[in-house]
């Protein structure tokens, strides 16, 4: 159980310094790729620990992160950016 | 090709249970994955709503991110009770394990009650669907979406907690079946992990 909590804390402090990162100055590029590790991070450490996939079979594990992260890069990389192509050709030449 | 199909065996190594883990666990597993998809498709559409405003409102002008981060903190804790009520449960001691589930209760009625409180003060301030006093109409239709939809999973959580807590008492369910409830609620902290990221704070 003293797992669970040293992995309360660990995500906490995480949040805290997100927190922190959000109200200090920082460069934008520098502060989007800092929140972007820090929430890929914590999501690991929940998947982790909290979910247990460091100890299930890596079968398991790695259908269900890599099938995740596929298809999200997927929807981010290939389907997304054509519906914005789309809504972009309706705003310009579609009906006024 | 005997030696092939052994190999094969051996890697699976599980017969009728190829990936160590019981059907409802894995049914859960899936279940996980594919709502973690919907949740991925909400927020890559929400990145490019973003991506192609002309004007996103400041977050911080909007929201007290003290209050969201009292809210993370509270769902957080409530995940870390969940993770020792499995642990306990594993253990055989069905009471403790009991105590922590009530706790999650207890935290993820807070978490919902808190939304619910900063639904009603945006509502009070003119946000809608489609009207948003701040600026780009897609804001606050993304907020009442991921939140709703997030606040929505929770709420199915706390139904499914309190079922556990119930049969934990009456001795009638196993200490899978308190995992396999904890994996569903640990899901929807994670999900608030990338809800609290992109939507809160980038």
């Amino acid at each position: 159980m003293r797992l669970y909590w040293i992995t309360w804390t660990i995500l906490l402090a995480f949040t805290a310094v997100m927190l922190w990162a959000d109200s200090a100055t920082l460069p934008r590029t520098v502060f989007v790729v800092f929140m972007i590790a820090a929430m890929l991070t914590k999501a690991s450490i929940i998947g982790g620990a909290f979910m247990h996939l460091r100890t299930e079979r890596v079968e398991l594990a790695l259908t269900v992160v890599v099938g995740l992260l596929v298809t999200g890069t997927i929807l981010f990389v290939l389907i997304a950016p054509d519906a914005a192509r789309i809504h972009r050709m309706v705003s310009t030449y579609g009906p006024k | 090709m005997a030696q092939t199909t052994q190999l094969t065996l051996d890697r699976w190594n599980g017969g009728t249970c190829p990936f160590g883990a019981g059907w409802r666990k894995l049914m859960m597993w899936w279940f996980i994955v594919t709502d973690g998809l919907l949740f991925a498709g909400f927020l890559v559409s929400y990145g490019y709503a973003r991506i192609l405003a002309i004007r996103w409102p400041d977050q911080a002008q909007v929201f007290s991110l003290k209050y969201i981060a009292v809210m993370t903190f509270v769902l957080i804790s409530s995940s870390a009770t969940m993770a020792s009520a499995v642990d306990t449960a594993r253990q055989g001691s069905r009471k403790t394990a009991l105590r922590f589930v009530l706790l999650t209760l207890a935290g993820g009625a807070i978490f919902l009650g808190m939304q619910a409180y900063e639904w009603t003060h945006l509502i009070a301030e003119g946000a809608r669907l489609n009207v948003n006093p701040w600026g780009d109409a897609a804001f606050t239709a993304y907020f009442f979406l991921l939140t709703g939809f997030h606040g929505t999973h929770v709420l199915t959580g706390l139904i499914v907690l309190t079922a556990t807590a119930v049969r934990l008492a009456q001795g009638i369910t196993t200490a899978d079946g308190v995992e396999i409830a904890g994996l569903y609620w640990h899901f929807v902290d994670l999900v608030w992990v990338f809800i609290f990221t992109l939507f809160y704070l980038l």
